[in-house]
């Protein structure tokens, strides 16, 4: 049978993540969060947020390993959350992205077929226009990586799948 | 491995906005251990006609949560579906919904994206159903009432490239 065809496939550095969930509370819970994120300059490379229909809301989002005891500190301060949020977090995970995502369907049902069979979890997902990127143990990133490759059809020029450049935002403000 | 150093713009750019009108948004959660099988089910060939516009899953207490957003014909077929599957238990079906969702340079990169959307959104008084940020995008699932609020507000916020 033939493999359905993929453009890509990228995986993050190592990474970390939280989920906190609770209850609707007066101040949007994705804008008080980011606003404490902000405030220390942590950058969230993930995030997704749903408001159920019972006013639980889950918000879940990954950042650089090295944020990890910082963030955790930040947010099991009293006062930073509304009360009765209860914070679940995860140190070593890392994001897989495949592009771009024509039967994103058939590729999320493979994959999640494929990984559970070789006990590779799944931490959270996100599509966006052209990409689905899977939340999973960093540890296992090679080997989720491996499945990957063995499902589907790959360009033959296909960039490095590790990131070889790091980001970070300076303090200099670029003036109009 | 390189690092390089982004700059800091007073007004973030991003290249525009977009929106996916009159969607349907679907639900659904199944125990962990149940993911192989509902893989299965997602590979079959009768659902690679669905198109979702947006699809999110969290894990919360031994069970995974997904929420899709498709065209209304589509997600009615698909909670159809859904409610024949044993191991899914589709939990909410809202229509009408719309998407707007941007990217700019190096999101996903730099702090302080997040905050200034769900900032501003929030101050406008604007409800996010569901929110996926990955791959430098940031998309934002809102009533269908108020997406014509949200790109006003968002178009202010942030500065549109040309």
């Amino acid at each position: 049978m033939e493999k359905l065809k993929i453009g890509g496939l990228k995986q993050s550095l190592e990474l970390c993540q939280f989920d906190l969930r609770g209850l609707n509370s007066s101040e949007e819970i994705a804008s008080k969060v980011s606003k404490l994120l902000l405030a220390q300059k942590i950058n969230m490379e993930f995030l997704t947020f749903y408001s159920q229909r019972n006013n639980y809301n889950q918000l879940t989002f990954c950042i650089s390993q090295d944020k990890f005891s910082a963030t955790s500190k930040i947010l099991k301060k009293e006062g930073s959350l509304p009360i009765g949020w209860e914070i679940n977090s995860r140190g070593q995970v890392g994001i897989i992205t495949i592009f771009p995502h024509q039967s994103a369907i058939m590729i999320l049902g493979l994959i999640m077929f494929s990984w559970a069979a070789q006990s590779i979890p799944i931490y959270g997902i996100a599509t966006s226009l052209s990409a689905i990127s899977f939340v999973t143990d960093y540890q296992l990133a090679d080997k989720a990586i491996k499945v990957i490759q063995d499902l589907f059809q790959m360009p033959e020029d296909h960039a490095p799948i590790k990131p070889e450049i790091r980001y970070h935002q300076s303090d200099i403000v670029k003036e109009d | 491995m390189e690092t390089i150093a982004v700059y800091w713009e007073s007004r973030i750019k991003t290249y525009g906005f977009q929106r996916i009108p009159d969607l349907a948004l679907i639900e659904f959660s199944c125990p962990l251990s149940d993911i192989k099988s509902l893989g299965e089910i997602f590979s079959q060939d009768y659902l690679e006609i669905l198109r979702p516009k947006f699809i999110i899953a969290q894990e919360a207490v031994h069970k995974i949560s997904f929420v899709f957003c498709l065209p209304n014909k589509e997600g009615k077929d698909f909670h159809a579906t859904l409610k024949k599957i044993s191991r899914s238990t589709p939990e909410r079906y809202i229509h009408p919904v719309s998407i707007i969702f941007f990217h700019g340079p190096h999101f996903g990169d730099r702090y302080g994206i997040a905050d200034t959307t769900f900032s501003s959104l929030s101050k406008a008084g604007i409800k996010i159903i569901a929110s996926g940020c990955s791959s430098a995008s940031v998309f934002l699932v809102l009533a269908q009432h108020d997406i014509d609020k949200a790109e006003e507000i968002l178009s202010e916020t942030f500065e549109v490239a040309r």
